[in-house]
């Protein structure tokens, strides 16, 4: 501590005699070493934890690939198929694609019944559901954390509301609301923006219990006592301290929302032909399984991919922003 | 070098002194023990080589500070330390060395011949199991008593322990009693059994000092009748006055220093030790102590910073009658002065700190805050008030934000008040990091990368920013070690001499309380007790109330504690009051274990269905 | 405690109530209720759009055709229920009494299956942390978490239905199967066991032995066309969940307790004898029920008589033990029906269609053939819905018990002695399900929307199909009496899991 004194400086009186200074328990503040905040420390565990970085790979692999292969908006194709033109269908539609010798073929995921490429079909299918997964993940996010914020916060009217539609959705299971307002939706957007209308309501939940804990904590106590606000004693204080809850049940919350689509458009009330979408695709081959199983397989690993991917991450984000279990001695 | 003595009580009591010689009978013996912690950093050394001997009906104090190694020296003697520990050198219970016995020969161990009694009182009894079912267990398990039997001798236990009511307790949950009730609970347990040693770790640390005291004498009479050995645990050195033998000074994983109780407290050899000792403040010694001074004389004409009539605050509860906190309080604090607010848990005196800060809103009374009466004012008229106004909370680890900075902590106020530019404030955090000795590169620093005295003295930084007329302190030194403690009270001690702010100080120890306040207000149960100038209330109180609390308060000194206690004693005596003792005969106790244990051998099984060495079938 | 339920009926009420409202609005304004007959080319089409109309109370505000229905539903508490009828015109109640026993009958038993498998498998991969079986049980949570349940069931009903037909018509189990049927097993014994290497090696050794010969031996005898368990195999389960038991509670050295269980398991056996005409075919389920309610009653007077000072202890031994027998000897007649019934289906037991394997009024056989008959369709749609529920029961329950096992009070009941057996069942277990029980509201929610799928893909004629019905016709009064039923079981469902709640945890008793 004594080196950190430049000679322009006051020389402050020292109250720790030498013997004290080398008996303190107290850590002496080492400022060679360099500063991490928390931030920087949840990121580098995080890219230390090898199923996460896995996840990671295999979710921005499908991801480029689905947006780049068949194009979408101004990202030019380099896939020469289209989802929507049949073509002649090649050796009964069956999958050109070999694993040795490696060749992917004309069709490596094969061909539908009336001869469309089906790689294109599918990659159409798994950009509709990250289209989806990825907004609701976003918005009900956004509301989640700030009507738990809020009701946590102020308690009042807004908590009031916030239990009572959670005890609604422990009596309409969500799928079944979810069926009747994917029903109304028209189009992808709207269908994204009526799920997160509906999904909100698990983080919010998990924010009003962080910010009901956090309140009660000393910290937020002295900026209520020095006079902060209280706006910026909730973005301050206490969101900065729960992003890790918001961040892991984001991640979950798109998980969620990839199986809710897939399900809704399987049963017919999200995405609607002539678009194309994963859980759609599964439902019209459903009983080609016998005769033509890649038509029903390859959109169901395709969902199983992203969504095991995605609940890896959070998990691997989970542990980064909560190391607890895996700290042993204190 | 076992010597017996005559008790206050007239029933032989065992002490020992010096180092245990060969031919002596040890129940808990470490050797160079040495433990080691496997973490994701890397591993870490807790225990360096320790060697250390209990006796039977001696207590030996394992004195250190966080970080020390003592809890984790008196856990190997369990062999319950988590797996990423590695033990070296030898630990002996009751003549069975521990690192080679069998799991099953282990448990049989536990509880049997070595019990513990734990810190925290409120977590360590199970929540969902009553009272009876937790005291009955062990003696079952260990062949003591089964059934019926069992239960009324829990019934029993609890009695010598001093729970009132006994046979109503058992059947409730531990939520239901109190932490000191618990505390005898836990103890009761710990005895049940009839075990050879017992490891107190810190067991009255998380008690208020009355109880403290009676716990200590439950715990003092249990080994004079029981002959049982104690190895206590503790950071406190009136603790360890008041109840040790034999004394070992921890630093590191280290025993820097050993000896009895007189030599290591009255004649430290070990430098870390003469530290330790000189960093607690002594109750009764007042003012100088450890160099820290306050101005004694405060100006009686000086405006009022604090005003306090009749106040009332009161807890809503759902369905119930509110729980009234503070009942009719009144005293004031005036410009440049230290008011210490005294009392146990339960007093009220943190609520009144925080109605100070206008955090809980009072039911009746007047509050006049800096001349201005905040009961019932508005949230946005509160704020230029607290612009004049510091506080500083117990808990290190809780009051900064772990996501900010502390060069941003500490300009909070400036901000939130919007005072001075960007770089006046980084200026003005600067000199408060000087002011509290605290290197100025912190600054980007992040709380979690300082320790606990250190963050602590960033509160106080941040208390002092917008240079208050007052200063709110709840218990700030309560979570800190003695020597780090005593730094924190020098900085503040100082700074309120250069700045002469006014302060409300909320302790419940009196001891500091005396070192720094220039009056005193005591509280029980959300009443005034007794208020008055330091000296009066310190030297000579008149409550009750007030007695107790000041003579049950420890000094590390064997000799003036051991006064200190007579008095105590003779104190409760004259007042009515009970002195706590375990209400036994001792050779009775151990007759009737010896024989249910004995009975219970004979048809032992290992309950695995394996046998091992140490189990006759 | 009353209190507490009472005021907890009084909030699900509101809820129930509210959300109706919310259900209906939503219901009504999906779609456009005509656009069938918009696009019809009908000559009549004019017509039949103002039958709808007026059948349905399109020209009618919304407030005023969901008073209609609310005014119908109360009639409920006279119980002279009118739910309405569909657009067709065929009655809701009747509707809704022929499709809610077999919906409830799965969302039930899955629930209670999810919760009782998921919890112990979280338990054990808690107390064998990162082991081998660990590691397992949580990539197969992560899986099935990740799993969508409509794929899953289409696989399902291709490998558990079609091609389990298939193989029953000439069952016959390769070596090979048989050898890595028995490996698997082997090797989750092992792991879960525990132990040292040499153990684990051990335990896998013999558990690879006893499964492989097993399964030799029923191929040898066909017991997969004609299953039974038989007196010694019903003896040597009842002395398992009789050292279950012990091990639970106070272990296996109690001689007391030892032999009141002995008595109850010799009880058993002169009970399976004399009353073996009874099982032969039991009038219904209420012979089954009654004699359920004999067997407690043995078991805890024989705990009673023998327990000594350890009644309690004693009476719990023998009752589960009684009841783990009485359940064997229900499983060997059950089992024995089994030929019966692979007659009557023809040899293709499973069906891919409906709730039953041959429609109840043209069914023949007896009580236990009758079993089958719903039972065996049961079980397809019940793994799909058990499946994803475990994961999330074993993953909550995992990182409950880890959570707990650090308390201090785990700290002290080590420290008294005890064993890790009873740290983790009377210590732990109890504290770590308290959480546990506020997600069993939610989760059985997510199961009432997962019967919706897997009911549209085994083709029964259940609830979610008459949701679907009402949704697609834009109707409300099926998709309203599809509420009223979820919701209901959901209300009853939350106030079970309240009421355990409250007998776990006595701070919150009042």
């Amino acid at each position: 501590m004594t080196d950190s004194k430049r000679p322009d400086e006051p020389d402050p009186t020292p109250v720790a005699s030498p013997v004290e200074e080398a008996y303190s328990v107290e850590k002496q503040i080492d400022l060679s070493q360099k500063s991490y905040s928390q931030g920087q420390l949840v990121v580098r565990r995080f890219f230390r934890h090898k199923g996460a970085m896995v996840s990671l790979f295999v979710l921005v692999f499908v991801t480029v690939m689905a947006f780049t292969s068949i194009g979408y908006g101004i990202i030019p194709n380099w896939w020469d198929k289209t989802f929507y033109d049949a073509g002649a269908t090649v050796d009964g539609g069956r999958p050109t694609m070999q694993l040795w010798p490696f060749q992917i073929g004309e069709h490596p995921f094969g061909q539908d019944t009336i001869g469309k490429d089906y790689f294109a079909l599918t990659m159409r299918g798994t950009q509709r559901s990250l289209i989806v997964a990825f907004a609701v993940g976003l918005l009900s996010t956004i509301i989640g954390t700030i009507i738990g914020a809020v009701a946590g916060f102020f308690r009042g009217w807004v908590e009031a509301i916030l239990m009572r539609v959670t005890d609604l959705f422990i009596i309409i299971p969500l799928l079944v609301l979810a069926a009747v307002v994917g029903k109304m939706a028209e189009g992808i957007w709207w269908l994204a923006l009526m799920l997160s209308l509906l999904t909100w309501t698990g983080l919010a939940r998990l924010v009003r219990g962080e910010v009901l804990s956090l309140r009660e904590r000393e910290f937020v106590t002295a900026a209520e006592a020095i006079g902060t606000g209280p706006w910026r004693i909730i973005f301050k204080h206490i969101l900065p301290n729960t992003v890790g809850t918001i961040i892991v049940s984001a991640t979950l919350a798109i998980a969620a929302t990839i199986l809710l689509e897939s399900a809704l458009s399987f049963l017919g009330y999200g995405v609607q032909a002539p678009d194309t979408s994963l859980g759609l695709l599964i439902s019209t081959y459903q009983n080609a399984f016998l005769t033509r199983p890649w038509l029903f397989w390859w959109p169901g690993l395709m969902i199983l991919a992203i969504a095991l991917s995605v609940n890896f991450l959070g998990d691997g984000l989970r542990d980064a922003f909560d190391p607890r279990q895996n700290r042993t001695a204190d | 070098m076992t010597t017996t003595t005559q008790s206050d009580s007239g029933q032989p009591v065992y002490t020992g002194s010096g180092t245990p010689t060969g031919d002596e009978e040890v129940v808990l013996g470490f050797s160079d023990v040495d433990v080691r912690f496997s973490t994701e950093f890397g591993s870490v050394h807790a225990v360096k080589g320790v060697d250390l001997k209990v006796r039977p009906g001696e207590v030996v104090a394992l004195v250190g500070e966080s970080g020390s190694g003592k809890s984790v020296t008196s856990m190997t003697a369990m062999r319950l330390l988590p797996r990423n520990a590695t033990i070296g050198g030898q630990v002996d219970v009751a003549g069975k060395e521990v690192g080679r016995l069998k799991e099953s020969s282990m448990r049989r161990l536990r509880g049997n011949d070595v019990a513990m009694v734990f810190q925290e009182p409120m977590t360590a009894l199970n929540p969902v199991l009553t009272i009876g079912t937790q005291m009955v267990e062990s003696m079952e398990l260990h062949g003591v008593a089964r059934g019926a039997t069992a239960w009324s001798r829990a019934i029993e236990l609890l009695g010598m322990v001093g729970i009132p009511e006994p046979e109503r307790q058992m059947k409730k949950y531990p939520h239901e009693l109190s932490g000191g009730q618990r505390q005898r609970v836990v103890i009761a347990i710990a005895i049940s059994c009839d075990p050879k040693v017992i490891i107190a770790d810190e067991p009255t640390t998380a008690l208020d000092v009355t109880v403290q005291a009676d716990i200590l004498d439950l715990l003092r009479s249990l080994k004079d009748k029981l002959n049982t050995g104690i190895l206590l645990i503790t950071h406190n050195m009136g603790v360890v006055a008041d109840m040790a033998d034999r004394v070992a000074v921890m630093f590191k994983g280290e025993i820097v220093e050993r000896g009895t109780v007189e030599e290591v407290l009255l004649h430290p050899n070990h430098e870390y030790t003469k530290m330790l000792l000189g960093s607690v403040p002594r109750m009764g010694h007042g003012r100088g102590q450890m160099g820290i001074s306050v101005k004694e004389e405060v100006d009686a004409d000086a405006p009022l910073a604090i005003e306090l009539k009749n106040l009332v605050i009161e807890y809503q509860r759902l369905g119930k009658a509110p729980f009234r906190a503070v009942d009719d309080v009144s005293f004031d604090v005036r410009q440049g002065e230290i008011v210490g607010l005294v009392g146990e848990s339960g007093s009220g005196k943190s609520t009144i700190g925080r109605c100070a800060l206008g955090l809980i809103p009072a039911a009746s009374g007047e509050f006049r805050l800096l001349g201005e009466n905040i009961t019932g004012m508005k949230r946005s008229a509160l704020k230029p008030l607290r612009k004049r106004i510091g506080v500083i909370f117990q808990d290190p680890a809780a009051s900064l934000n772990p996501r900010l900075p502390i060069g941003e902590c500490i300009a909070e106020p400036l901000v939130v008040h919007k005072v001075g530019s960007r770089k006046s404030r980084e200026d003005k955090v600067y000199e408060l990091l000087d002011a509290v000795q605290l290197p100025r590169e912190v600054y980007n620093r992040y709380p979690h990368e300082v320790s606990g005295g250190q963050r602590q003295r960033i509160s106080v930084a941040r208390a002092l920013t917008l240079d208050p007329e007052l200063l709110v302190a709840d218990e700030p030194t309560s979570a800190l070690d003695v020597s780090v403690q005593a730094r924190v009270l020098k900085i503040f001690s100082d700074l309120q001499e250069q700045f002469g702010f006014a302060c409300l100080f909320i302790s419940h120890d009196l001891a500091v309380i005396d070192l720094l306040a220039h009056k005193v207000v005591v509280l029980q149960n959300g009443k005034v007790v007794e208020a008055g100038p330091r000296e009066q209330i310190m030297e000579n109180p008149q409550q009750d109330y007030t007695q107790r609390l000041i003579a049950a308060a420890p000094v590390p000194d064997p000799v003036e504690q051991g006064r200190r206690r007579r008095e105590r004693h003779e104190l409760l005596r004259e007042q009515g009051e009970e002195i706590v003792e375990l209400k036994v005969d001792g050779e009775q106790f151990h007759q009737s274990a010896a024989q249910a244990k004995g009975e219970a051998q004979v048809v032992e099984v290992d309950d695995d269905g394996r046998t091992d060495g140490t189990t006759r079938r | 405690m009353l209190q507490f339920i009472l005021r907890r009926i009084a909030i699900s009420t509101l809820i129930l109530f509210l959300g109706s409202v919310l259900m209906y609005v939503l219901t009504i304004n999906s779609a456009d209720p005509l656009q069938d007959l918009r696009e019809s080319r009908a000559e009549n089409r004019e017509q039949l759009m103002q039958a709808r109309i007026n059948n349905m109370g399109l020209d009618l505000p919304w407030w005023q055709r969901y008073l209609g229905w609310l005014t119908g539903v109360s009639k409920c508490f006279v119980l002279q229920c009118d739910l309405g009828t569909t657009r067709d015109g065929s009655d809701v109640n009747a509707l809704l009494l022929s499709s809610a026993g077999a919906s409830l009958r799965l969302v039930t038993v899955a629930t209670f299956l999810a919760i009782f498998i998921g919890v112990a498998l979280g338990v054990l991969s808690a107390i064998r942390q990162y082991s081998g079986f660990d590691y397992v049980i949580t990539f197969g949570a992560f899986l099935f978490y990740s799993l969508p349940v409509f794929w899953a069931a289409v696989l399902l009903k291709d490998f558990g239905a079609i091609r389990f037909n298939n193989w029953i018509a000439d069952p016959a189990v390769s070596t090979t199967a048989t050898a890595v049927v028995a490996l698997l097993f082997a090797l989750a014994l092992a792991s879960l066991l525990g132990g040292g290497l040499r153990r684990q090696l051990v335990t896998g050794l013999i558990t690879f032995v006893v499964v492989f010969g097993f399964v030799f031996a029923f191929d040898e005898v066909n017991w997969w066309v004609q299953p039974a368990l038989g007196l010694p195999l019903i003896l040597v389960g009842a002395l398992g969940a009789l050292g279950f038991m012990l091990v639970m509670t106070v272990g296996l050295a109690n001689r007391k307790i030892l032999y009141a269980g002995l008595v109850t398991i010799g009880l058993g056996l002169v009970s399976y004898v004399v009353l073996g005409p009874v099982l032969e075919d039991p009038a219904n389920w209420w012979v089954i029920l009654a004699l359920v309610g004999v067997t407690v009653l043995v078991g805890a007077a024989v705990g009673w008589v023998m327990g000594g000072y350890e009644r309690r202890t004693a009476m719990v031994v023998s009752v589960g033990t009684a009841l783990g027998m009485a359940f064997l000897i229900f499983m060997d007649r059950l089992l024995r029906g089994w030929a019966g019934f692979l007659e009557l289906a023809g040899n293709r037991p499973v069906s891919t269609i409906g709730e039953n394997r041959i429609i109840p009024e043209r069914f023949t056989g007896d009580f236990w053939e009758s079993i089958f008959n719903w039972g065996v369709q049961l079980v397809l749609p019940t793994i799909v819905l058990t499946l994803i529920s475990i994961a999330s029961y074993s993953r909550y329950t995992r990182g409950s018990m880890l959570e707990t096992i650090n308390q201090d009070y785990i700290r002290t009941a080590r420290s008294k002695g005890l064993s890790d057996r009873v740290v983790f069942t009377k210590h732990a277990l109890r504290n770590a399900l308290i959480p546990i029980t506020t997600i069993v509201a939610f989760d059985f929610a997510a199961l009432l929307g997962g019967a919706v799928i897997t009911e549209t893909i085994f083709g029964w004629r259940g609830l979610g199909a008459m949701f679907r019905l009402g949704l697609d016709t834009v109707d409300p009064n099926p998709v309203m009496a599809y509420y009223l039923v979820a919701g209901g079981a959901a209300v009853m469902m939350n106030m079970l899991a309240d009421i355990a709640y409250a007998s776990l945890d006595p701070r919150i008793r009042r």
